[in-house]
């Protein structure tokens, strides 16, 4: 027995110092930063070519990347905040721009500020302006949501028009454009999903309003933007020009499966688009079609999100500094975005280089960037304030209404009641 | 020194008989107790996610002017009071039906109308959306049989959304009260039906004056138990809609406006709390009711 634990006890220690040895090895070494978006064909992708980006300069740095919907990344986002335990949470974690405020404030303390590391003059202002509270700058400034109108240049030359016909349209030019393309194809203009605003939201913006003014307060009843917005929507619908959505897969499926001849929509869609190989070449990139009021453009904005590491994370310097040097800096990556999923960034100095120039194949050889590039400085800028979605959500309810026929001002009275009774 | 004492009042004071108990004790109080007092409280005060304030009866005030919440509690109203009873009738008609000894393959039957109540909410519900969708199977089979001309548009209509909520639920739950009616029924002493039979009662007149009658208890038992899960209503319409109730709010339960509330407007924990306390309140007015109108039957 004796001589047994002598023999062993040297090799016992040795392997209980290797083991020690080895966990503070890897302590040191492997520190993994987990980040919670959605979308697999935009922002997942993106952040993983951006993680092995990094990884090639901080080999030690590891990425977890999770893929939710964007209701799930909200909903276990506000849950986790809301219980207070930071476990459940990630290092990195994606927030529409419409919805940045309304977590910025309700959560104070939770979101790591950002401003002395990063610098945020390199990037376009309205960006920088949802993210920012009480002087201090939270997240980092990612893609755009500037808008274009996507369409089948197939469907339309069988309907007798040219992409030149497609250029700077009015909204009333297009619903007849789309009566001409169902009569001559029998495909619907497009796709509409009565449960999601975001039609009225990109012609509303267009034109320069927004559902709330400028200090915050609900702007409804007295908006000429919002008015004209729901009278086209009413008018696509009982023009009957649309493929009816329930959801967004199935608004996706309108488009994916070839059964209308026109997106309109934020950048972001073109990587979805582009997932479609037997289509290549049949797609145009337009401006979006105006209203034909004062303050009217052809530019508009759906969306565009941004990174946000939290407060809590025991990861932050690492998350920081990985945010700062590939979104901050890499103007290689935001080349490599733009041309691999249509990644509109919001870094300034990123909107010269080679890709912006580039003509794209699937689209016919037009250069698309160059366009978005250009749209992008004359989409007009709004307060997007805190309560977006409760404003979508009154607007929803009442578009059936406008279908019905009731008289727009009506319409405009409930959708502000709504909104009264809700903001508070 | 204590001994224990039997009976009376003594044995409260018996600590061997806590401490049997106190385990179960200390987990209720934690997660049934707390958590109860806990949202009691927060249902008295309202704010922007963590930055609550004590506003008394603000919130209460707040639901009566609220334009969605008295939507949300019209449609789960007009759910339990379309829903329930044509469930209830569905469920006693099949139970009666395949409660006949000489009908071939009942088990067979039995169980694929209890078979949707195992499945998954989510699963069936989106299988529900694809089914009815646009271009689905169900308006192609309709359209095929001629039965309508366009198609239904179910998921895009307030009308039609409602229905087809009501549709899946009924489909969902019907085996499952069915169970409940199948086991009353087997209780029931034969030679009763016998000497109706005898007597010359019709078969309708058999169902309606002793098999109702005799179901009364399990019919009560399952009306609350419906009613509850009715007010209650959240997978079906949350998975249907994405979420939103849509369209034009025309299937919003209350359940999926304190999701909304929570987790996707402005979080307002306290208001959240008060409209589930709404239905706390509800089920136990609309319990009582029944209970009380299955007593006065009696007498």
């Amino acid at each position: 027995m004796d001589n047994l634990v002598r023999a062993y006890a040297p090799r016992v220690a040795a392997l209980a110092l290797a083991g020690v040895s080895f966990l503070a090895v890897s302590a040191a070494e492997a520190k993994e930063i987990t980040i919670w978006c959605w979308d697999p064909n935009f922002n997942v992708a993106i952040m993983k070519e951006a993680g092995a980006r990094y990884t090639k300069t901080h080999p030690d740095i590891t990425f977890n990347i999770v893929d939710f919907a964007k209701t799930d990344v909200e909903q276990k986002l506000q849950t986790g905040l809301a219980s207070g335990t930071a476990d459940a949470l990630p290092d990195i974690v994606l927030i529409e721009d419409y919805g940045a405020q309304k977590y910025l404030q309700s959560f104070p303390g939770a979101f790591a500020p950002l401003s002395g590391t990063v610098d945020y003059s390199g990037f376009a202002p309205y960006k920088v302006e949802v993210m920012t509270l009480d002087g201090q700058v939270y997240g980092m400034p990612f893609d755009s949501g500037v808008t274009g109108l996507y369409y089948r240049k197939d469907y339309l030359e069988q309907a007798g028009f040219k992409p030149e016909d497609m250029q700077n349209l009015t909204w009333d030019r297009f619903i007849e454009i789309g009566q001409q393309v169902e009569a001559k194809t029998g495909k619907k203009m497009m796709g509409l999903d009565p449960n999601d605003a975001g039609l009225v939201r990109i012609i509303m913006q267009s034109a320069g309003q927004w559902y709330f003014d400028k200090e915050g307060k609900a702007n409804i009843t007295g908006n000429a933007a919002l008015k004209a917005a729901l009278e086209t929507v009413g008018k696509i619908m009982s023009a009957n020009i649309y493929k009816p959505a329930a959801g967004w897969s199935d608004w996706v499926g309108t488009f994916t499966s070839g059964d209308v001849a026109t997106v309109v929509t934020g950048v972001w869609i073109t990587g979805t688009v582009k997932a479609q190989p037997d289509q290549a070449g049949k797609w145009g990139v337009a401006p979006i079609p105006a209203l034909s009021i004062d303050g009217a453009t052809h530019a508009s904005n759906l969306g565009g999100s941004s990174w946000y590491v939290l407060e809590s994370s025991e990861e932050k310097a690492e998350s920081i500094d990985f945010l700062n040097e590939i979104y901050g800096k890499d103007i290689d990556f935001y080349q490599k975005i733009l041309q691999d999923r249509g990644a509109v960034g919001s870094l300034l100095a990123a909107r010269g280089g080679a890709a912006y120039e580039a003509a794209d194949p699937f689209f016919g050889g037009e250069k698309v960037w160059q366009n978005f590039s250009d749209w992008l400085a004359k989409v007009p800028s709004v307060n997007y304030g805190i309560f977006t979605n409760e404003a979508d959500t009154a607007v929803t309810a009442q578009l059936p209404a406008l279908t019905q026929g009731t008289p727009v001002d009506e319409v405009l009275k409930a959708i502000d009641a709504e909104i009264s009774g809700q903001i508070q | 020194m204590v001994f224990a004492r039997r009976g009376g009042i003594g044995r409260y004071y018996d600590v061997n008989g806590w401490l049997f108990v106190a385990p179960a004790l200390g987990l209720i109080a934690l997660f049934m107790v707390y958590p109860i007092l806990w949202s009691l409280w927060m249902s008295f005060q309202a704010g922007r996610g963590m930055m609550m304030k004590f506003v008394g009866f603000g919130n209460i005030i707040r639901l009566w002017n609220d334009p969605v919440f008295l939507k949300a509690l019209t449609n789960t109203m007009t759910y339990f009071v379309v829903q329930v009873p044509i469930m209830i009738v569905l469920a006693l008609i099949l139970a009666s039906l395949l409660n006949n000894p000489r009908l071939v393959g009942r088990g067979i039957f039995r169980t694929a109308i209890f078979l949707p109540c195992v499945t998954s909410l989510v699963a069936y519900s989106v299988l529900f959306k694809g089914m009815f969708a646009i271009d689905g199977i169900v308006n192609s089979t309709l359209q095929a049989i001629g039965i309508v001309s366009s198609p239904i548009p179910w998921l895009t209509h307030p009308f039609w959304a409602k229905t087809l909520v009501i549709i899946a639920i009924t489909w969902r739950w019907t085996g499952y009260n069915m169970i409940f009616y199948l086991a009353a029924l087997q209780n029931i002493d034969k030679s009763i039906y016998e000497v109706a039979r005898i007597d010359g009662v019709p078969a309708w007149a058999r169902f309606t004056h002793i098999t109702i009658p005799l179901l009364k208890p399990v019919i009560l038992f399952t009306t609350v138990i419906s009613t509850i899960g009715t007010l209650q209503l959240f997978d079906e319409v949350y998975n249907l809609t994405e979420g939103k109730g849509g369209p034009s709010n025309a299937t919003l339960t209350l359940s999926l406006y304190i999701y909304n509330l929570t987790f996707r407007f402005m979080p307002n924990f306290g208001y959240a709390a008060t409209v589930s306390y709404v239905i706390v309140v509800l089920v136990a007015v609309l319990a009582f009711l029944q209970f009380f109108a299955a007593r006065e039957r009696d007498r």
